[in-house]
């Protein structure tokens, strides 16, 4: 297995650059996922490093190996570079049965007849195809054709996967199950595996390590863990975790020892923590932020809560969801189904305060 | 319902009127054909007489070496430049490179022009090359100048075929020869059909080509012998029916079972003549 | 790349043939229209643009030009109103609907000659079907020489061309009627639209491309058309009733020899040609995001 090193790769359509100045490293057996909204670039770094497109900047290496450079005129062709894709359509070869689609790599390169039938029959088994292998891929279902295209991968034993959301297009109910059963892949094969989405649920089952991508620059890099606990800027903040984090505006305000907040309709104290944390930064106007998942409720002034009028109540089966209005924005707070709120009324949010996050507005990079 | 009911019947009404329309000057064809002269001057063109099959005789006599011909020609033309468009039509759309829109237009152009602005240079390349009045030059001018039209078909056609298909190939292991030949061309059967029945009619019904370039010898196509028949006090006007229908007799075949495949050319805009 | 490299080499003996035969050739075709070239040996003394000055003194040339505006003023509209209204027939789910497009659009399919040979044999002023159908059902006056009498001769070929076209222009213009989608149809008729109004108001004004597309192959098509007139009247009777430039364009070449004049007439030909292509085609590329 190799790692993928990538260097200040860079590319443009025309006026647009797709990709800017990204490095990476991929390590050996890692389940790597390049999350990201549409747009952001994330299929075109899974191009560059498939071979399928060329880069106008930088470096790509398998292990010690330039497959890419246009600087120094390297260019290895995706026939060479050994590494195997599962597109998001599957892409496969409507004219062949599901046995001569998984053939079809092993068959290109010679392999012999024999060789290949064990192995097409191997892999077939190993993600349960087997009795499909004389149908086409019309005749098959959604999930049936996404395991040929992954049986099509698998069959040549690469040293590379590279998946460009290959699950988006299955239900919802098939894409948790598939979720699973291609993470238990994974550390059977251990093949090094760089895995395309959107889906920041998704993301955060099954990677090992995250790279945040927006408008084809690089957020930050980490396991799910690090992205979910420590977001560098309010992109990866409001991006990772459903409902997606508060945030609210406000002046950072300095008074004797204590730090606040300056919301407009109230003050808000900030735990000594952040204060110390914050004992450089001038008073600036900041981003407060907290999770939906990370509060209590209180129904009294507490000098560490936000005034807030609620809404609507959603119950969703073990959750109940509640939305406020603060000031005139919207939060969103999760809580216990037996926790007693009406709508309509005014109530006080009390943020954890080990999880509260500060953001500088102007740039949006995390401040603590 | 686009229209209430009592108009329906006008409708039908006008449909069969011009049905009838469009149908006369065959049934007419059809009728004089198998008349004696005789016949054909003392009946109605309309109506039937007794039928006799001499006028056929006649005319397959006058025209079977040229009804060979064509056949001949038309076929190795329509072969050629179905398989030299289908792969530009590959190479143009799945491989992009600089200039391949340009060179696209440059086939596009072509499709275009009139063939009086090249007739004259055609002639002095022919006798240049020794292929004036015989089978393969014509063959070689239909193959060239059908070119530009398959290109356009198989393109068109093949930019349907989605990307992801030939990347996945790529990342496969398949070089660009094996692409065309186990991913594309098995998934070609439409526009072969399509590209064969437009290109088999285009160069069955030329006239001009053969007339400049083959007038007077044993290569002489079908379309130029018929026109010939026109001309003559030896062939009559039974005899001329026959000998159009012989000449319409493939066309009308392949219009008849493969006609929708013979639409789907028309509508790539491109048109005969 | 190699890929790039393969690419070419494949595209390169149709680069080259097509690059010969159409775009050298006719550039060929222009330096003989500035030589003196006549008779059988070709010459390439240039002598300027003589021909081209010989050609607007030449009363054919007028005609045939003439004769190719009558075509594109009569047979183009023609053709095009026709097609659509049998294509407006035809949409309104008829029974048979395969039957009759068959039989319209049969014409369009067959060669050149034979149309022009039907319409000889139908247009016989002693025995074609025409005139001895005239006589039978009582419009006897109406009797004519038709293609033998040089004043309506040319009307007779755009009665027989629009015959041989009109399926085809129909074939266009249905496909353009069932392009539009069936919702908009459902919502227009709940808007109390139906029979004309839904024609007249929503169907035909979005036919517009369809008839730029077909107004435009149908011009082309009257400016490069010569193998039916050539057959059919031979451009006489009368010696030019039924000239247009290409049947023109011939003569002078192959019956008269005067290879340059003619090239001068094919040059003409191919600019008029190009000038209503190009436009169009710039247009098209243009709207398809090429």
């Amino acid at each position: 297995m190799v790692n993928i090193i990538i260097k200040n790769l860079t590319k443009k359509f025309g006026e647009v650059t797709a990709v800017k100045n990204l490095n990476l490293e991929i390590k050996e057996k890692e389940f790597f996922i390049l999350l990201g909204p549409s747009g952001c670039g994330k299929s075109t770094v899974l191009l560059c490093i498939a071979g399928l497109l060329k880069p106008d900047e930088g470096e790509i290496w398998f292990g010690d190996k330039l497959v890419t450079s246009p600087k120094h005129d390297v260019y290895v062709t995706p026939q060479e570079r050994k590494v195997a894709m599962v597109f998001q359509d599957y892409a496969l070869y409507p004219h062949m049965t599901v046995f001569q689609n998984i053939a079809f790599p092993l068959e290109v390169r010679g392999v012999t007849k024999s060789e290949i039938e064990e192995k097409v029959k191997a892999t077939a088994e190993l993600l349960g195809i087997f009795n499909l292998l004389h149908r086409k891929p019309k005749q098959l279902s959604g999930g049936q054709r996404q395991r040929v295209a992954l049986g099509r991968a698998i069959v040549r034993e690469p040293k590379i996967f590279l998946m460009d959301e290959p699950l988006a297009n299955l239900d919802a109910k098939l894409r948790v199950r598939m979720r699973v059963e291609l993470k238990k892949l994974h550390q059977r094969l251990g093949t090094t595996t760089v895995y395309v989405t959107h889906d920041q649920v998704e993301a955060m089952s099954i990677g090992d390590r995250i790279a945040v991508l927006k408008d084809g620059i690089l957020q930050q890099t980490g396991a799910s863990k690090e992205l979910y606990d420590s977001p560098r800027n309010t992109f990866v903040a409001g991006f990772i975790g459903s409902p997606a984090m508060n945030m609210l505006e406000g002046n950072l305000v300095k008074k004797n020892d204590t730090v606040m907040v300056d919301l407009g309709f109230s003050m808000f104290e900030l735990p000594t923590w952040i204060g110390e944390k914050l004992q450089e930064t001038k008073e600036s106007r900041v981003i407060l932020g907290f999770r939906p998942e990370h509060i209590e409720i209180t129904k009294k002034w507490q000098k560490n809560g936000i005034e807030a009028k609620v809404d609507m109540l959603e119950l969703i089966g073990r959750e109940l969801y509640i939305h406020f209005t603060v000031g005139n924005k919207a939060v969103v707070g999760i809580s216990r189904p037996t926790e007693d709120v009406k709508i309509g009324e005014s109530v006080w949010i009390v943020p954890q305060e080990e999880k509260i996050y500060i953001f500088d507005e102007k740039t949006g990079e995390a401040l603590i | 319902m686009k229209f209430p009911r009592p108009r329906r019947i006008l409708l039908y009404v006008l449909l069969i009127f011009f049905a009838f329309m469009y149908v006369l000057p065959f049934w007419t064809c059809i009728t004089t054909s198998l008349k004696t002269e005789k016949d054909v001057i003392n009946t109605v063109p309309i109506e039937p007489a007794w039928p006799t099959l001499m006028p056929w005789m006649d005319a397959l006599g006058i025209m079977e070496r040229p009804l060979l011909n064509s056949f001949i020609f038309t076929l190795f033309a329509t072969i050629f430049s179905c398989f030299i468009g289908s792969i530009n039509g590959y190479v143009l759309s799945k491989i992009r490179f600089k200039g391949s829109e340009m060179i696209f237009l440059f086939f596009t152009i072509g499709i275009f022009i009139p063939y009086q602005s090249v007739l004259i240079p055609l002639l002095l390349t022919m006798s240049r090359l020794r292929l004036y009045n015989s089978i393969q030059g014509l063959i070689l001018v239909h193959t060239v100048y059908g070119i530009p039209i398959c290109t356009l078909l198989f393109r068109n056609f093949y930019g349907e075929i989605p990307d992801t298909l030939i990347m996945a190939a790529k990342t496969d292991g398949a070089g660009t020869w094996t692409i065309y030949r186990r991913i594309v061309l098995p998934l070609s059967s439409a526009p072969f059909v399509v590209a064969g029945v437009f290109q088999f009619t285009s160069i069955w019904n030329d006239f001009l080509f053969g007339l400049v370039l083959a007038r007077g010898s044993e290569a002489l196509p079908a379309s130029v012998a018929l026109a010939n028949l026109k001309g003559t006090t030896t062939a009559f006007w039974n005899v001329q029916m026959a000998g159009a229908l012989w000449y319409a007799l493939p066309v009308v075949i392949v219009y008849l079972i493969l006609g929708k495949y013979l639409i789907k050319g028309y509508m790539a805009g491109a048109v005969k003549g | 790349m190699k890929e790039n490299l393969i690419a070419f080499s494949i595209l390169l003996p149709s680069i080259l043939s097509v690059g010969y035969f159409v775009y050298a050739s006719i550039g060929w075709n222009v330096i003989a229209s500035i030589s003196d070239w006549k008779g059988l040996e070709p010459s390439y003394t240039i002598i300027g643009f003589n021909h081209y000055a010989e050609l607007f003194h030449d009363p054919v040339f007028w005609i045939s030009l003439k004769n190719n505006l009558l075509l594109i003023l009569l047979f183009v509209p023609a053709s095009v109103l026709l097609g659509l209204f049998l294509a407006i027939l035809l949409d309104m789910k008829v029974r048979g609907e395969g039957i009759f497009r068959t039989i319209y659009l049969l014409p369009f399919a067959l060669s050149f000659v034979i149309t022009a040979s039907l319409w000889a044999w139908m247009y016989d002023p002693k025995t074609g079907v025409i005139n001895i159908l005239l006589e039978k059902i009582g419009l006897g006056f109406l009797k004519s020489g038709w293609v033998t009498d040089s004043s309506i001769a040319m009307y007779c070929v755009i009665l027989a061309l629009t015959w041989q076209f009109s399926g085809y222009t129909m074939l266009i213009f249905l496909a353009g009627i069932r392009s539009i989608p069936e919702s908009q149809i459902m919502a227009a008729e709940v808007d109390g639209a139906y029979g004309f109004n839904l024609y007249r108001r929503i169907i035909i004004p979005q036919l517009k491309p369809s008839a730029l597309a077909a107004f435009v192959i149908l011009m082309v098509f009257t400016l490069k058309g010569f193998d039916f007139i050539y057959v059919l009247t031979g451009g006489g009777p009368g010696g030019w009733s039924t000239f247009v430039l290409p049947l023109e364009m011939f003569r002078e070449t192959f019956t008269m020899t005067h290879f340059a004049y003619g090239a001068a007439i094919a040059t003409v030909l191919f600019v008029i040609v190009m000038a209503v292509v190009l436009p169009y085609l710039y247009f098209s590329f243009r709207r398809k995001g090429e």
